[in-house]
């Protein structure tokens, strides 16, 4: 009887860990039960077809370990010449103790609705599946929250893995500065910010750090070999840092409006059917933004180059022609 | 559908480690903590067992046989198998998912307890940033209303910076594109609705018992008066890339985007912010309210 896949995966698991030393594929192939030996007294030909099938065999397995997070290790040994040996560290394959509650599990639950049907999802089941075994048994736990699904892009889990990996990448962008273009980038980290992905990297054609919307990438991420530039220590957040350069404008509000910035804000008086407020702002494009949303319930009374910036995007919205 | 292999190869491993770290453990407690059949996990202890090291048939793995027999799973022996660790892609999706929660205000204490000990083991996978400040006392009374089941007095400031005071029946805190929500019975509207944390401005418990039942639709239920194109240079394309189902599409210096309006004086508000960069808007009314906000804009501004 053949020997089920998850069960020769296993054995292939304790095989490479138990190594003292590493296993070559003929090893692997002879020993490790669930892959298929070489016949004895086999003609040439017969050699040959179960030579090849023992190849698709393993590469498929050891491509399946490295996608589940088993880090199976390539060891060349000169002694040897030049034929490949693999082993797994233990102590590097393991998960951590991590002494879970019942409730911490039941969170790693909603987690996983976060990414729901996109493409991110069945790595969260699977996590949520190995930390249940560092977890406690217990009834149920239902929490009054709940996470809906995110927008994941096949490009967002393909850029964690090249981080990981630190593999350089190539795709097309299509960027505010300088238009659509294909970029090369090794990237460094992956970031989130209000259900937003980003990455950030070293572009290889401005040979610089620059940060990237994954959801402005079209088409395929594609890995193009080995990152080469370093990972700095601090990766550089550029514009998705918090600015730490604050100003004061003073807002006049309409009564019963602006209430999003009469609640950031603090009252200055009032001037004629006024309220007056000073409100602190990191980014002047952000308030002109918010008062023009408010439809004339607010003006910008200073600084002046914010007013004229309101001004003027209502004039210019004049000029917008029914389409 | 026949079971992925490594889906069971990972349970197979967790029912091992949970064993080993809890002792001798009923296959009814395994099948209930791994949500599959006992029948199940008596298969996957009966693979682990005939596991083997290569070429020989010494057996890593022993188990009791009359502890099988009496459907006990008592390790005798375990040589240095073990769960194995997260991948990458499923670090961040945990990290992430938690993270986002957290910094939407919407994570239960448990999350904040589980995200501090997977953050240590994992070396911080991913970046999380943005913070939408939810003050304490306002989480805080609407966790105790929802845990006591009691409705809510709140007063809310919504997109449109239209302020009410309603009483709600509150079901649960959610996170939608990254921020976090409260989903609620409005007894003002007559209908469920999902209030932005960030917008609540006051909430005070009161007496009255909820009434209404959480709805199986989760969600907003906004429903599109019209389709709107908008063309528009590169420059002001992040204004538009936010909004709920767009479809942005590159054209030479500009990008096209097209969308739902649930709520044109809504949409004029954001298409003010980037007026200077517009190329073209439609339909006719959008433009129409576009040009009546900008002129109430310029009757207090110039």
């Amino acid at each position: 009887m053949p020997v089920e896949k998850s069960q020769r995966l296993l054995n292939l698991i304790i095989g490479l860990s138990s190594t003292r030393h590493r296993l070559t594929r003929d090893q692997i192939r002879d020993t490790i039960e669930g892959y298929e030996p070489l016949p004895h007294g086999a003609s040439e030909d017969e050699v040959r077809k179960a030579e090849a099938s023992f190849e698709r065999m393993f590469e498929r397995d050891k491509k399946e370990l490295r996608d589940l997070g088993v880090p199976v290790e390539t060891v060349e040994d000169p002694v040897h010449g030049d034929e490949i040996g693999y082993r797994i560290r233990p102590a590097e394959a393991a998960m951590p103790a991590l002494d879970l509650t019942a409730a911490e599990l039941a969170v790693l639950g909603i987690a996983t609705d976060y990414w729901r049907g996109a493409v991110l999802g069945s790595d969260a089941t699977q996590a949520v599946m190995k930390l249940a075994s560092s977890a406690e048994h217990g009834p149920r736990v239902e929490l009054p929250f709940a996470a809906l699904p995110a927008v994941a892009t096949d490009a967002f889990a393909t850029l964690v893995e090249a981080v990981a990996d630190r593999q350089a990448v190539r795709f097309e962008y299509s960027s505010v500065s300088s238009g659509a273009g294909t970029r090369t980038v090794e990237p460094w980290r992956v970031v989130l910010r209000a259900g937003v992905a980003y990455v950030i990297g070293f572009d290889r054609d401005r040979e610089a750090p620059r940060t990237f919307r994954v959801q402005r990438i079209g088409g395929p991420v594609t890995p193009v070999g080995p990152a080469v530039a370093d990972v700095p220590e601090e990766i550089p957040l550029g514009a998705l840092a918090a600015s730490a350069d604050v100003s004061t404008a003073r807002v006049a509000l309409r009564p019963e409006s602006g209430h999003a910035l009469r609640r950031r804000g603090t009252a200055a008086g009032v001037d004629g059917g006024w309220d007056l407020y000073d409100v602190e702002y990191a980014h002047g494009d952000a308030l002109v933004a918010e008062v023009l949303a408010l439809a004339g319930g607010a003006r910008i009374v200073a600084p002046t180059e914010l007013a004229q910036a309101v001004a003027k995007a209502a004039s210019a919205a004049l000029e917008v022609e029914r389409g | 559908m026949a079971e992925q292999a490594t889906d069971r190869l990972v349970r197979m491993l967790g029912i091992l480690t949970y064993v080993e770290r809890n002792g001798d453990t009923p296959f009814a407690e395994l099948a209930a903590h791994f949500g599959v059949s006992v029948d199940q996990v008596r298969k996957d202890i009966d693979a682990l067992w005939v596991a083997s090291e290569p070429g020989d048939s010494w057996s890593p793995i022993d188990f009791s046989a009359d502890d099988f027999d009496a459907d006990v799973a008592a390790l005798v022996r375990n040589d240095g198998v073990s769960q194995v660790r997260l991948s990458p892609r499923e670090a961040v999706a945990l990290v992430g998912a938690l993270s986002t929660m957290g910094a939407a205000g919407a994570l239960p204490e448990a999350g904040t307890q589980v995200l501090a000990k997977l953050r240590d083991a994992l070396a911080e996978p991913v970046t999380v940033l943005g913070d939408d400040q939810i003050a304490p006392e306002i989480r805080e009374s609407l966790l105790e209303a929802i845990a006591r089941y009691r409705i809510a007095e709140v007063e809310y400031v919504d997109a449109q910076d239209r302020r009410t005071t309603r009483t709600v029946d509150p079901h649960r805190l959610v996170v939608i594109d990254g921020h976090g929500y409260l989903e609620c019975f409005c007894r003002r509207a007559q209908d469920y609705r999902v209030l932005r944390l960030d917008r609540i401005a006051s909430v005070t418990v009161l007496d009255g018992a909820v009434e209404h039942p959480p709805t199986d639709t989760a969600g907003f239920t906004l429903t599109p008066a019209f389709r709107a194109t908008v063309r528009i240079a590169r420059t002001g394309r992040y204004a538009l890339e936010d909004i709920p189902g767009v479809a942005i599409e590159d054209a030479d210096e500009d990008v096209i985007a097209t969308f739902d309006v649930a709520d044109a004086a809504f949409v004029a508000g954001r298409l003010l912010a980037v007026a200077p960069h517009l190329r073209s808007v439609s339909p006719a009314r959008l433009v129409d309210e576009l040009h009546r906000q900008a002129r109430s804009v310029l009757y207090v501004q110039r």
